[in-house]
């Protein structure tokens, strides 16, 4: 990919920005280096995308054809805990763009301190979705129902939600990375890309639970 | 992550500095980041209670109107496409059409088929 694509909106006339990517030696600067890593990751991102829309596609094809078994749903779970869930991932989102925003200002402690608030509350969001599906297979909702009234719900409804779940699991745990790596100091004003790409997988999972939230709970 | 990646500078580490939000050309005491995440808050709480009132025509749409301006909250201030090559948001784009358009057609095949 030629760094001539994925130059910031902002930046000075492609022609030139091509020739400073790379230096007398033929290495490529730091910036393209970055771009690059962007450019892959959302790549990656991409990917994704079309993991968790074919999921939320299948649920709503069955929301539609399946409406009296969602209202069943909706008529016995609460969307309090739920509610609460969201509002700590979103907190998270905000930790983890904060981290960043420490790091691009020289601050490695302020780093590590807001990605280790987003790492516990990506936790405490895992543990609160364990409880719900403990609630929800209280009530009967089970990966396979036959021949009651949640019919068919229960795989629509954990295959999503399950799958977004394991990726807030590696989440936390590459949170953890970039707190150790940010001890160490292999973050700085200069040198963050860890970082912002770690913020991109982390928003990516807000993303996809924004969605989740609205068709799954609330539709 | 490798420790090539480790050791590159960051392209934007001059242009961060001011962060602060502007709505309607005032400027709040706070930094954009904050403010977009009040607004996903109140937004949310929006949602709820459009699902805990009776339903109307417009609940539904309203919901997914609005979860679709939280998500895209998020992916231009939080994931910076506001800033960043629009490629990114090409790439982001492209499947996500693609698939709206799928489940578009999904909905017309009729029960059963």
């Amino acid at each position: 990919m030629s760094e001539l694509s994925i130059q910031n909106v902002e930046s000075t006339h492609p022609v030139a920005a091509a020739e400073e990517a790379h230096d007398d030696h033929g290495h490529m600067s730091h910036e393209a280096q970055h771009n690059n890593m962007k450019l892959a990751f959302w790549l990656y991102l991409a990917s994704e995308v079309v993991i968790f829309a074919t999921m939320i596609a299948t649920f709503i094809v069955f929301r539609l054809n399946n409406a009296e078994v969602v209202k069943a749903v909706h008529e016995e779970v609460s969307v309090i805990l739920v509610t609460i869930n969201t509002f700590i991932l979103l907190s998270s989102s905000w930790a983890m763009v904060m981290g960043l925003r420490e790091i691009q200002r020289d601050n490695p402690r302020g780093l590590v301190r807001w990605i280790g608030l987003t790492a516990l509350l990506g936790a405490v969001f895992v543990g609160l979705q364990y409880v719900e599906y403990q609630e929800l297979a209280h009530i009967g909702i089970a990966l396979y129902n036959q021949g009651n009234i949640f019919d068919g719900f229960g795989m629509r409804f954990y295959a999503p939600t399950a799958f977004h779940g394991a990726h807030v699991i590696v989440g936390v745990l590459w949170a953890l990375y970039v707190m150790r790596q940010g001890q160490r100091g292999a973050y700085s004003s200069k040198n963050y890309t860890g970082v912002e790409v770690f913020g991109l997988y982390w928003h990516f999972v807000d993303v996809v639970w924004i969605i989740l939230f609205t068709m799954l709970y609330l539709v | 992550m490798t420790e090539h990646e480790m050791t590159h500078s960051a392209p934007h580490a001059h242009d961060h500095h001011d962060d602060s939000a502007v709505v309607f050309g005032r400027k709040l005491p706070m930094p954009i980041y904050t403010a977009v995440y009040i607004a996903l808050a109140i937004m949310t709480i929006t949602e709820v209670l459009l699902f805990e009132l009776p339903r109307g025509g417009l609940t539904i749409p309203a919901m997914i109107i609005i979860a679709i301006i939280k998500a895209g909250l998020v992916v231009w201030f939080y994931m910076h496409l506001n800033k960043d090559s629009r490629l990114f948001a090409i790439i982001l784009l492209v499947p996500t059409v693609l698939v709206i358009v799928c489940t578009l057609f999904l909905m017309l095949v009729p029960v059963g088929y």
